[in-house]
């Protein structure tokens, strides 16, 4: 929609942009919310997936979403990740969404989205969403910005410890790639100009099973409301690790820390995940339409550890 | 310079960065491929990279350099695609306008399953994954399924199919032009430039810089005379460029001041005392409209509420003072509810689109619209010029659900931008013009109370109705209640509400389905303190001669029969059935006409009616087919042209009832002609004596206008009886002011569904769709099904997913995308079963009224009692989404 902007100029000067698969940039390109200079890498990325000697996988970061999802070497080393991939955006947009473009992907909050509202993120000064209409923000109140960050590979690879490199830097965490949620201007801690390149993670554990969930309204296609990774390994009857990557639901993909205690050295069983779900919330913050998630987040943690129950 | 090959032949890629490829498919004349989201989630645009499925709306252009693309044009090029055969034989598409992105995915799922499973017969669970990333707005889903399912299993190898739908190849090949298809010689684009604020005054509107731009070829205002912004999106002036950045530059260059005022957001903060006004008194004229017809009596209005309107009640004050006894007492009978439905977007997946042309004082106006007769008059009045200068043109539409009922700002933006420009101009609204100004159903606030008598019978029913119309007036909600359940007293009221929001409009059904929300429950929620079955309590309550053979069949359903209880499920999943009713008025448009001619042996039929997808075609060929012993394919219809004999607007579910009548006096008429001419009669004992007698005839026309109806028997009445004098002066103004007529006889439908709630993540699941539909003979009966089907899946994203979000102080849409303004997909879709009882409308010549609106009446609140009846909890306001989900289940409230 063409409107008139009669509020103050944009506050943001356009910083250069790469696009790789172009999935997420030629939206915002389109609306007028992104403007500046263009760099198309979709050419000259890395797409492989290579394998050491261990069994860790290296990956490209044009690497496409679908080949992620549909790579069966993935799906055997580290089923989470391939069930994430599997799970977000259409069976179209899979194909040509890359791995990197969905970690550096901007905020699907519908504020940000319009080009004639003005937000922490395009450099203005108060989060509209804040004060008014939330209903898909976060419930982990974290920073200024009230968007949750929308990158399903993310929580995946949080999940999985995973590093990335850019052309500047390596050994990245996922946190150390999206921050700690405080920072509202932007989506991630890159650079202007900085590239990711590729994606390593360690080799699977010794029996470690894996499952991904989101909880939306309809059956396909939609952005999370609360979405989540979770890895166990189980021994003995009894969980000997369990991560909990969490998206959806804070400004950063979020581990769940202090359920993963309350699980760990438990019988692994429906009823000690039942009692551990309660911790899947502790440290949130929900913001007066966000309560919602906190259930959601619960019964998630409930779904997708079940599933990998004997 | 690049290239990529498309559908065999080499085309250039423009080396502009920017450039998506589907403007470059479509520029180059493939117009097949539609644009509908922009947002890669709609599946519209669709085509072929190299074999892979992708969404050409996203993709640069430059990403298919050296590379091999196939369009829909380029899907059996050769000879139909056995996906498309499947798709035209299973009617899997209703407007069509969704369908070669669905036929290029699903052609390329078939052509992998084939490869790798044979002809084994993938699951629907298979084919929704396959199909997740596509959205049909009609609805034609379960036609979908069988479609893809038969293709993959063989069945459509052989020979192209007789579809039932006359247009069905033209729409699976993608040669079906709609308007924004359009292009003329030396064709311009237009935009609208909208408000950004609420509510202002705008002072030194200054077109001249947009004018100054290279390639602008005329700057209109589309200011109202009192210069005023009563919503964000509120058209301020609009611009025809060479194309569509040139305009949009243009139109960042027009400079105004806008002398703010305070404005009010919504049904809650519009109702405070100290609410801004949004008109003032001298200013209410300018309101839109949300209802089909025309507005009844005068209304009062007091701040930003217009009504109370009550034409309807009965015994208001005895309703109020017996519901005020029962509640003083304690009556445990006495249900008392506030209900709240949610603003649905109409959605239709072709945008409100225009082109106009003038060659010299003929002016030829391409139109989205559901009533070309009726926008041909219009223009005609609004213009000056004679009927016979205005020719109003829509061959496929695509979708309306009475969003485009009459002559909107993208027609009268493309007229003023072709007159001043010299030159023809399209103008087609972006998808967040879409799904923000161009109409919706309002939401709504019910009251609801209702009382049985201690002998068990409906005495008492009081609904009061608050309608968030945004800045339009004439909500009929409430008043609806009295056309069903007759009491001993009713008190019917409803109120506009008017706010700083976009004009609602007319919605299939318009008030139906609110109040069918609120009522269905109420009784849902008597019958369970009444301790009697819900259906035998409607068939108690409800004397309906169509109804009453409705709940029959509700009630020897399985699924109703085997129901068990909610207090009996305890675990995460939870399934429950709940039961709804609706009804529809039986209306028909005085004046339509039909011709019906020979023309070089062959029939054809020609009405200035339009097809936005509901079988229009269809329902003229099978009836003059049927006449003639001939098969559909056989008779020639033509419509979709203003200049052709008066038909129907497609709205008020009146099509069927206005053309099939005079279509019957037509066949008549020319059997007799073709008789009386011929110069020889068929051969003995031919088996198709009209198709010869056909061939031989000389060309002759004759037309008929729509009769009256016959006598209907006794007990069959207008539905507009129910409601007394006030019924039948309704029904006389809309006769006159509307030429619509309501008949005798009531279409009707009752619903059961059957729901499975996740108890975890608030998610519910329609797993079983059955749907009764009492609308007389089926004039097109795969097409009629096609209906219920489409009808029951918008009923279920009316339910579950479609809200509207607005900022709530600055008056913006927030959901202006089809990310967020969530329909249904065809994973939602449940399995279905149809019901048709035929009997009802003998009266009716042909036998046939429409379908359109009756079918999605009851289906929230069948949903809503299923959903009760799973959990235990009664939900009372929609969408039913996660977050209102799980406040339900822990007693707490939603956001």
């Amino acid at each position: 929609m063409s409107v008139a902007v009669m509020t103050a100029e944009p506050t943001a000067k356009p910083t250069p942009e790469f696009r790789a698969g172009g999935t997420d940039f030629s939206e915002r390109r389109r609306s007028g919310v992104s403007q500046g200079l263009l760099i198309d890498i979709s050419a000259t990325g890395d797409k492989a997936i290579t394998w050491d000697a261990d069994g860790a996988a290296q990956i490209g970061a044009l690497t496409t979403i679908a080949t992620i999802a549909t790579d069966a070497r993935i799906a055997a080393a580290y089923p989470g990740i391939a069930a994430s991939a599997q799970g977000l955006a259409t069976p179209q947009v899979r194909q040509v969404a890359t791995l990197g473009g969905n970690l550096a992907q901007r905020s699907r909050c519908w504020y940000f989205r319009r080009a004639d509202i003005d937000c922490l993120k395009k450099g203005g000064s108060t989060c509209p969403a804040r004060s008014g209409n939330h209903l898909y923000g976060v419930a982990f109140d974290l920073g200024p910005c009230v968007a949750p960050h929308p990158s399903t590979m993310a929580a995946a690879l949080l999940a999985y410890d995973a590093t990335i490199t850019t052309d500047r830097r390596s050994g990245l965490t996922i946190a150390g790639l999206l921050g700690d949620g405080s920072v509202s201007h932007a989506d991630h801690t890159l650079a202007a100009g900085e590239m990711i390149k590729s994606i390593a993670l360690p080799a699977p554990l010794e029996g470690e099973r894996a499952s991904y969930k989101r909880a939306i309204s309809r059956t396909y296609a939609e952005w999370p409301l609360v979405e989540l990774c979770t890895r166990v390994v189980i021994a003995d009857g009894k969980f000997q690790l369990v991560r909990l990557a969490a998206g959806g639901v804070a400004p950063v993909p979020l581990r769940l820390a202090a359920a993963e205690v309350a699980l760990h050295g438990k019988i692994a069983n429906a009823a000690s995940i039942a009692d551990a779900a309660k911790a899947a919330t502790s440290g949130a913050k929900p913001l007066p339409m966000t309560g919602y998630k906190l259930d959601l987040l619960q019964g998630l943690m409930r779904d997708v550890l079940e599933r990998l129950l004997d | 310079m690049t290239t990529t090959t498309i559908n065999g032949r080499p085309l250039a890629l423009p080396d502009d960065p920017d450039a998506l490829l589907v403007d470059v498919i479509r520029d180059g004349g493939l117009t097949g491929t539609k644009l509908v989201c922009g947002s890669g989630v709609c599946g519209a645009c669709t085509v072929l990279l190299d074999g892979t499925p992708v969404v050409s709306c996203l993709l640069p252009a430059q990403a298919a350099a050296d590379k091999s693309l196939t369009t829909i044009e380029g899907i059996g090029s050769t000879g139909l695609h056995p996906v498309q055969k499947a798709f035209m034989a299973h009617d899997a598409l209703q407007c069509g306008f969704c369908t070669p992105g669905f036929v290029v995915e699903a052609t390329a799922f078939h052509d992998s399953w084939r490869a790798t499973r044979g002809t084994a017969t993938p699951s629907r669970e298979e084919i929704a994954a396959a199909l997740s990333g596509h959205l049909c707005r009609c609805g034609a889903y379960e036609g979908i399924y069988r479609a893809v399912a038969e293709a993959c299993s063989g069945r459509f190898d052989g020979n192209d199919p007789i579809a039932p739908r006359l247009e069905a190849r033209d729409k699976v090949t993608g040669l079906a032009r709609y308007t924004v298809d359009i292009h003329h010689d030396g064709q311009l684009e237009g935009v609208i430039l909208r408000a950004h604020v609420a509510h202002a005054r705008i002072t030194r509107l200054d077109l001249a810089p947009a004018r100054a731009i290279a390639g602008v070829a005329a700057v209109v205002p589309l200011l109202d005379d009192d210069n005023m912004i009563r919503f964000v999106g509120a058209p301020i002036a609009a611009v025809a460029a060479k194309d569509r950045r040139t305009a949009l530059k243009a139109i960042a260059a027009i400079t105004f001041r806008p002398e703010p005022f305070p404005a009010v957001i919504g049904l809650d903060a519009a109702r405070r005392d100290d609410a801004p006004v949004v008109f003032e008194k001298k200013d209410r004229k300018r309101a839109g409209n949300v209802s089909e017809g025309a507005g009844g009596a005068p209304v009062s209005w007091k701040g930003n509420v217009r009504g109370p309107s009550a034409p309807f009640s009965q015994k208001a004050k005895q309703a109020k003072s017996w519901l005020d006894e029962a509640r003083a007492q304690r009556n445990p009978l006495l249900v008392e509810e506030t209900f709240r439905v949610s603003t649905q977007q109409h959605a239709s997946l072709e945008p409100h689109a225009a082109v106009a042309r003038f060659d010299g004082d003929q002016l030829t106006v391409h139109i989205s619209t559901q009533a070309i007769h009726e926008s041909m008059e219009k223009i005609a009045k609004r213009y000056g010029l004679p009927h016979d200068r205005v020719r109003v043109i829509a061959d496929h539409v695509g979708g309306g659900f009475g969003s485009k009922g009459s002559v909107g700002l993208e027609t009268i933006a493309a007229i003023e931008l072709a007159r001043a420009a010299k030159a023809p101009v399209r103008v087609a609204f972006d998808r967040e013009e879409e799904l923000s100004v161009a109409g919706y159903r309002p939401a709504a606030e019910l009251k609801l109370s209702l009382l049985p008598s201690t002998e068990g019978r409906l005495k008492a029913l009081s609904l009061t109705a608050h309608a968030d119309t945004g800045a339009a007036v004439n909500s009929l909600i409430a008043g609806l209640a009295r056309l069903i359940y007759p009491a001993e007293a009713k008190e019917l009221v409803d109120f506009d509400v008017l706010s700083n929001l976009p004009p609602g409009a007319p919605f299939r059904g318009p008030g139906g389905p609110p109040m069918s929300f609120a009522l269905e429950q109420a009784i849902d929620e008597a019958a369970l303190r009444m301790k009697v079955d819900p259906i035998q309590l409607r068939k108690l309550w409800d004397p309906d001669p169509n109804r009453q053979r409705l709940y029959d069949w509700a009630a020897g359903l399985d699924v109703w029969k085997s129901r068990k209880p909610a207090a009996s499920q305890s675990g995460r999943y939870r399934r429950g059935v709940g039961v709804a009713t609706g009804y529809w008025l039986y209306l028909w448009q005085t004046g339509s006409s039909v011709e019906l001619a020979v023309k070089g042996g062959r029939l054809v039929a020609s009405c200035a009616v339009q097809d936005i997808g509901t079988g229009t075609r269809s329902v003229i060929a099978n009836t003059v087919a049927k006449a003639f012993d001939l098969e559909p394919q056989d008779v020639e219809v033509r419509i979709g042209r203003s200049n052709l004999p008066p038909g129907p607007g497609s709205g008020g579910s009146r099509v069927t009832a206005s053309v099939v009548p005079p279509t019957l006096l037509a066949i008549d008429k020319l059997k007799a002609e073709i008789k009386r001419t011929a110069s020889r009669t068929p051969a003995p004992g031919s088996n198709a004596p009209w198709r010869e007698m056909i061939a031989a005839s000389p060309d002759i026309a004759v037309s008929a206008k729509r009769q009256e109806d016959g006598k209907p028997p006794p007990g069959v009445r207008p539905a507009l009886h129910e409601a007394g004098l006030m019924g039948r002066v309704f029904g006389w103004v809309l006769r006159l002011m509307n030429h619509m007529v309501v008949g005798a006889g009531v279409p009707s439908s009752v619903q059961v569904m059957e729901v499975e709630v996740d108890t975890w993540l608030g998610h519910v699941r329609v797993l079983n769709a059955y749907t009764g539909l009492a609308i007389g003979k089926l004039a097109a009966p795969t097409l009629a099904r096609s209906q219920a089907a489409g009808a029951v899946i918008q009923g279920i994203g009316y339910a579950l997913y479609e809200t509207r979000e607005t900022d709530p102080s600055s008056g913006h849409i927030l959901s202006g995308s089809m990310e967020d303004y969530r329909i249904p997909g065809i994973a939602d879709m449940p399995k279905l079963d149809v019901h048709f009882d035929e009997a009802g409308f003998e009266h009716v010549p042909g036998g046939s009224v429409g379908i359109g609106e009756v079918a999605t009446v009851p289906t929230s609140p069948a949903i809503a009692n299923a959903i009760r009846d799973a959990i235990g909890v009664r939900l009372t306001e929609i969408p039913f989404r996660p977050d209102r989900l799980v406040a339900a289940l822990k007693g707490r409230d939603a956001a």
